[in-house]
């Protein structure tokens, strides 16, 4: 499963019906189930690694795994994106544990909680 | 299903690279119409570069002139290309570039503020932003952006697009909406052939996997004129990954070598140009290595300074981070062990290559009242990201210009009635079929043909007559196969479509490939039966309509017209 969504740290961004992880998915992949307060990948087979997701967590609960068949679990990518100031900071752990820390430049584009969907207010629901 | 009614004078579909470039030169030009952008994702993060860029591919850097970059292009292209489309897209690279460098694009510069080049056309960024600093200069200049709309068809009233129609995947609300002009900015198609990996990495793909040939498939059953399919792209990437290799082979300046660390393209391409071999080449020595048993094939790293790794992961950190995790998980270091690289499995697309709508300089189709930008728009490869941004301009501007002779336009309640059955009947069939076929099925049978008979990589790329004419049997009886295609949700509703959208672009990808008798491009375009290049009969446009009433394909050719005077198979 290429990213997974922590539940412990994942807290919904509380009362947001649309999180940002769910809206900067290209593939729409991450829903959030709204009883539990959580957001998931829920078609982790259609994940194209691309993580905007965990770059635009406000709680740092999502990570990026490796699918197995391509290498060992252990090793660990982590991009911490401050509030403030343009750059995103990326630890790269290997398998011995060894880090390395890349500060690399970009552009911060804030991030809003929840966003206002176009169109009918509520979900349909299509289930049978 | 609700349904939503949308006046506008531009519509825009796929709020990607060339869509938001054009939405802001439609409000900039023309403040008093309106734009209106229909994104499948959400415009912030869509599409091809969702992930982020580490460079501007398409640039005139010091030097370089339009002429001499469409002489390049040509003999990349070998030898046959839109000249005057390549040509009015270089034109506008640096006017893009720096609009995009203004709304907060960091680019490297030297001390005298001139861009750093990383190759002959290509100048380095810190682009992980590039999509959302996009997203904000569209949605600032004022056009309205509808999100999670999966758009199905375009509308059309007497041989003229007068809109789309489309339904949202958060809601189900059905959108009509009427444009006077409308602007085709999606991305090509990948998952016409079967991916390289599998499982829960099937879609770990070089090409957005969610780029699904729709802005095609509207314009093609719509009769629109494409060109140029049979040009498919073929890209080296590294091994599993699928990370671009640029980074590599242009920023550490390391070489291709083969399992015996022979530089194979500088042996038996020198001829062509070696490592700098146009660039079908350059994915065809490493397949014919492969097929003669002289692989794996590298990027020879060895002997990179500590320093130019480093640089090396923070250029993928921008723009492909896998591929840092990658080596950490199998404890590869790239200055010890050279990085393997294999090649990905065909995409269909305007932007690497040719395949699109045939467009006249203006980016007008052949359908009237419809404007085709970036990777949908055909005949004019090396395009990337500063291409993609020229042709949404020019488009833009042509639109402008055209809407003030245009009468109103008229959407048909027929047709939109007829299309909102369509659109949603998967979903309604879902409860009343009992073995109906998912999506993902659907695919997989499509890719399986493809693979197997119409040049995939287990067959190296290559096909012939014989081939190509089973693929076409075969394809021919899965539309007949998707009224029992079902959705249980909005987002399989969606994957429905897509599947729908690649079967027609498949089908017309087979016909190009059965027309062009010669192999102009090997590996994009490999017939073993016709092995050579044939100037004298085929340095022409292969094109294709299909007729909107009875679905069949029609073949046509185009000339060649010869702009930039010079050898066409040299770039310099």
């Amino acid at each position: 499963m290429p990213v997974w969504v922590d539940p412990e740290k994942c807290n919904g961004c509380n009362g947001s019906s649309q999180p940002p992880c769910l809206r900067m998915c290209p593939g729409d992949l991450i829903v959030k189930d709204h009883a539990e307060n959580k957001a998931y990948l829920k078609y982790p087979e259609d994940c194209w690694d691309c993580l905007p997701c965990v770059k635009v967590c406000p709680e740092e609960a999502i990570e990026f795994h490796l699918s197995f068949q391509f290498g060992s679990k252990g090793a660990r990518l982590i991009p911490h994106v401050p509030k403030k100031g343009n750059q995103i900071t990326w630890e790269a752990i290997d398998l011995k544990g060894n880090k390395e820390v890349f500060t690399i430049r970009t552009k911060i584009m804030q991030v809003a909680l929840d966003e206002k969907v176009e169109g009918g207010a509520e979900a349909i629901d299509f289930s049978i | 299903m609700e349904r939503k009614i949308i006046h506008t004078d531009f519509l825009i579909i796929g709020g990607g690279t060339a869509g938001c470039m054009a939405a802001v030169e439609m409000k900039e030009r023309y403040p008093q119409c309106s734009v209106t952008i229909m994104e499948k994702a959400h415009i912030d993060r869509s599409g091809c570069l969702a992930g982020g860029m580490n460079a501007i591919n398409a640039y005139l850097n010091k030097g370089e002139t339009p002429e001499s970059f469409v002489r390049y292009v040509r003999a990349d292209s070998c030898g046959l290309v839109r000249e005057d489309l390549v040509k009015s897209m270089s034109e506008l690279f640096e006017y893009g570039v720096k609009k995009v460098e203004k709304w907060g694009l960091p680019i490297l510069c030297d001390d005298d503020g001139n861009y750093i080049p990383r190759g002959r056309w290509n100048i380095k960024i810190n682009g992980e932003s590039l999509k959302p600093i996009l997203a904000k200069a569209a949605r600032s200049a004022g056009a309205k952006v509808y999100n999670w709309v999966t758009v199905t068809n375009l509308l059309t009233k007497e041989a003229r697009v007068v809109g789309a129609v489309g339904f949202s995947l958060r809601n189900g609300t059905f959108y009509v909406v009427q444009a006077k002009a409308t602007l085709i900015a999606t991305g090509g198609a990948a998952g016409i052939y079967r991916p390289n990996n599998t499982g829960d990495a099937s879609h770990k793909t070089w090409y957005s996997p969610y780029n699904t040939g729709a802005g095609y498939a509207m314009g093609i059953r719509a009769g629109a004129e494409m060109t140029s399919y049979e040009m498919r792209y073929v890209a080296i990437r590294t091994k599993d990954a699928i990370a671009p290799t640029g980074t590599i082979a242009l920023g550490a300046k390391a070489p291709l070598v083969n399992s015996d660390g022979e530089r194979f393209m500088v042996t038996r391409y020198a001829d062509l140009g070696g490592d700098g071999a146009p660039t079908p080449y350059r994915a065809h020595g490493p397949v014919q290595e492969i097929k003669e048993g002289r692989g794996p094939i590298y990027l020879d790293t060895r002997g990179l300074s500590a320093e130019k790794v480093r640089d090396l992961k923070s250029a993928y950190l921008d723009m492909y981070p896998s591929q840092v995790l990658y080596w950490l998980a199998n404890d590869i270091d790239p200055a010890r062990e050279p990085v393997e690289v294999q090649t990905t499995e065909p995409y269909v697309v305007g932007g690497h290559c040719q395949a699109g709508y045939w467009v006249d300089k203006d980016r007008r189709t052949t359908l009237k009242g419809l404007y085709a930008a970036g990777d949908v728009a055909g005949g004019a490869p090396f395009k990337f990201v500063s291409g993609c941004w020229a042709e949404g301009i020019i488009a833009a501007r042509a639109m402008g210009s055209d809407i003030e002779k245009m009468a109103p336009a008229e959407v048909e309640a027929e047709q939109v009635d007829a299309e909102e059955e369509r659109a949603f009947k998967p979903l309604k069939g879902h409860a009343k079929l009992r073995h109906g076929i998912s999506a993902v099925d659907f695919e997989a049978r499509l890719q399986k043909i493809m693979e197997e008979y119409a040049g995939g990589v287990s067959t190296h790329y290559e096909m012939n007559e014989k081939m190509l004419t089973i693929a076409r049997d075969r394809l021919a009886k899965l539309p007949g196969e998707v009224g029992q295609l079902v959705a249980s949700d909005l987002h399989h509703l969606m994957k429905v479509h897509e599947v729908i959208d690649r079967i027609d672009v498949a089908q017309v990808l087979v016909e190009h490939l059965l027309f062009r008798k010669e192999t102009r491009w090997p590996t994009y375009q490999s017939r073993t039966d016709f092995p050579n290049r044939d100037d004298a009969h085929w340095l022409k446009f292969v094109n294709s309509i299909r007729d909107p009433l009875t679905g069949e394909i029609e073949m046509i050719t185009r000339p060649y017209e010869q702009i930039v005077p010079g050898d066409r198979y040299q770039a310099k």
